[in-house]
């Protein structure tokens, strides 16, 4: 590398420290990283992984929210559902992953006012518990009260509902959880969007940060304009770069102007979190 | 040390042979945080067109085996707001900068070239006459050799600045389009653009891309690229730069033996911001070890006899 100056540290190889299965073809990487990498992670940002291999294929990275991280490690979850994501599942501890973030814009702070916290409303469905979890991890790592904090998490089964245990801590700290399953094997029967629908009722105060399938986020966003809540959407489309050049990720939103008019938004580094109202889908 | 300069246009010296090439790059401030770009040969913008375009609706992209197709659809800023909000930073670092332009006719082309046409901190123009993924980004003209050399002739007539012509892939005879342009006024040759192609859902029974069909670029299109940039090098008299699938630097060294005078790096920058420069690097550590003394005479050495 001689001769470049290289302005950012956190395009690395990382040594993956553990791994563990989380469901069937669900695992959970902790990968070795600096400190400086870690200052940098926010609830909500993610990261560009690769496979450090000389052949090209699978050629691009993808992206995953950052889960979890503490000084010398950051933690993602991994759903083999594709070429790229089943070479990442099949890696090892000791194996390398190319690794290139924090990227993108995580959700925002928690919103108080005259010291009065308002209620927020973590909605996950499915993987998207990754991301959302950051939230929740993220407190109970720096001791932070979640009063007033509540998850719903729905996924297919109770299998997988990844992470629940760990998340179950942070109730000591106010988080209150409620679950719902397509199939009823934990908690209630249906989706995650009807428990939001029903509690939304009691709370014109709350605010919503949600992560999910498009599905779920599409009906995240008419139950919020129904009842006119303030709410962030975590999006997740495809991506080759994760920093704003390949514009393959571009969603289409209404432009900060007003007046309707409608623009694309970079969901790498314009998001990935969107105000809910922005989002045109 | 190697003198890496290369002249890729009458009085247009590079500081090296590598180049980024257009639509993988942005407007090169997205990389600045990663390395000094003004350490590469220059940068190729984003293609821009007269008027800001929104590019194409649905999925853009999608990977394919050593490749990926994509169908962004020249989404750009458009050419005053690339002149006011995005050059002067470029300026800042500087880098040398090609302006990739293209339209919807003859006119835009030419209107572009007039508007960029003594704008100190622009190095050159890239024609694009090869953007596969939209009816008017150019592709109309480039699959004929005669339409191709009056874009190209009403360009020249607009600018005194050196002019690259972009080819696509996508023709029967890339050196009867590569020689038509020269024969216009075209000062050098890029190419190739990417190739045609498509993927599609089997369980859906549905194409992926929104736009149907896409662009595949990667190391998956190396072979043909090199095949092309092989036998225009041979044909014609100006530099040709090669494009496609190039990823490390030993496929930028076989591009130049090829006969390329420079090379654009594309799809390797969205996996690695920093390719383009460990490229640079790469070239030079490689002709030093060689004993070559200067990236020039290594251009066009490929010997006749296969391995």
């Amino acid at each position: 590398m001689a001769g470049i100056r290289c302005w950012t540290l956190f395009l690395f190889n990382a040594e993956i420290i553990d791994k563990q299965k989380l469901s069937q073809g669900i695992f959970r990487l902790r990968l070795k990283s600096g400190k400086d990498f870690c200052r940098a992670a926010k609830p909500g940002r993610f990261v560009m992984l690769g496979i450090d291999n000389s052949l090209f294929d699978p050629l691009l990275r993808r992206p995953f929210g950052l889960c979890r991280w503490h000084e010398e490690w950051f933690e993602v979850v991994i759903k083999n559902v594709g070429r790229g994501s089943a070479q990442l599942c099949q890696l090892e501890k000791g194996g390398s992953v190319a690794v290139h973030g924090p990227l993108g814009n995580g959700y925002p702070q928690q919103k108080t006012e005259e010291g009065e916290v308002s209620p927020l409303f973590l909605v996950a469905g499915g993987m998207g518990i990754a991301s959302i979890a950051s939230y929740i991890f993220s407190a109970l790592d720096s001791n932070q009260s979640l009063t007033e904090t509540f998850l719903f998490y729905g996924a297919a089964s109770y299998a997988e509902l990844i992470l629940l245990n760990e998340l179950t801590a942070a109730v000591a700290l106010g988080l209150r959880i409620k679950t719902i399953t397509d199939d009823g094997s934990c908690g209630r029967h249906g989706l995650v969007t009807q428990i939001l629908a029903a509690e939304l009722l009691n709370n014109s105060q709350a605010r919503i940060f949600a992560c999910g399938p498009e599905a779920m986020l599409k009906s995240v966003q008419k139950i919020l304009q129904t009842g006119g809540n303030e709410g962030y959407l975590s999006l997740e489309n495809r991506m080759a770069c994760g920093f704003g050049v390949c514009l393959g990720c571009v969603q289409t939103v209404f432009a900060e102007t007003g007046a309707g008019g409608v623009e694309t938004a970079k969901v790498c580094t314009q998001g990935p979190v969107f105000p809910a109202r922005k989002v045109i889908f | 040390m190697v003198d890496l300069t290369v002249e890729i246009a009458p009085g247009l010296i590079l500081k090296n042979p590598v180049l980024t090439a257009s639509g993988t790059f942005g407007y090169g401030r997205e990389y600045a945080p990663y390395f000094d770009i003004a350490k590469l040969g220059g940068i190729i913008t984003k293609g821009l067109s007269l008027e800001p375009k929104t590019g194409n609706p649905g999925i853009r992209i999608t990977e394919t085996a050593c490749g990926m197709l994509n169908a962004i659809g020249l989404e750009n800023i458009g050419i005053e707001q690339f002149l006011s909000m995005e050059l002067p930073l470029l300026r800042k670092l500087g880098a040398v900068v090609i302006v990739n332009i293209f339209g919807q006719e003859q006119a835009d082309y030419a209107a572009l070239a007039a508007r960029l046409d003594g704008v100190e901190g622009i190095s050159a123009l890239e024609i694009n006459i090869s953007c596969p993924n939209v009816k008017a980004g150019g592709i109309q003209f480039g699959t004929d050799p005669a339409a191709a050399a009056k874009l190209v002739a009403a360009v020249r007539q607009a600018t005194s600045l050196p002019l690259i012509t972009k080819l696509s892939p996508n023709v029967s005879d890339i050196v009867a389009i590569a020689q038509a342009v020269v024969e216009a006024g075209s000062d050098a040759l890029s190419l190739i653009n990417t190739l045609m192609g498509m993927a599609i859902d089997l369980d859906r029974k549905k194409p992926i891309l929104g736009n149907t069909t896409g662009g595949l670029s990667g190391p998956a299109i190396k072979p043909v690229a090199l095949r092309m940039v092989y036998q225009v090098a041979s044909a014609v008299s100006v530099p040709v730069i090669g494009i496609g699938g190039i990823v490390n630097q030993r496929d930028a060294l076989e591009f130049l033996l090829a006969g390329a005078t420079a090379v654009e790096i594309g799809t390797a920058s969205f996996i690695n911001p920093q390719s383009a420069a460990l490229i640079v690097a790469g070239i030079e550590n490689y002709l030093d070890r060689q004993g070559c003394k200067r990236v020039v005479d290594f251009i066009g050495s490929l010997e006749k006899n296969p391995a």
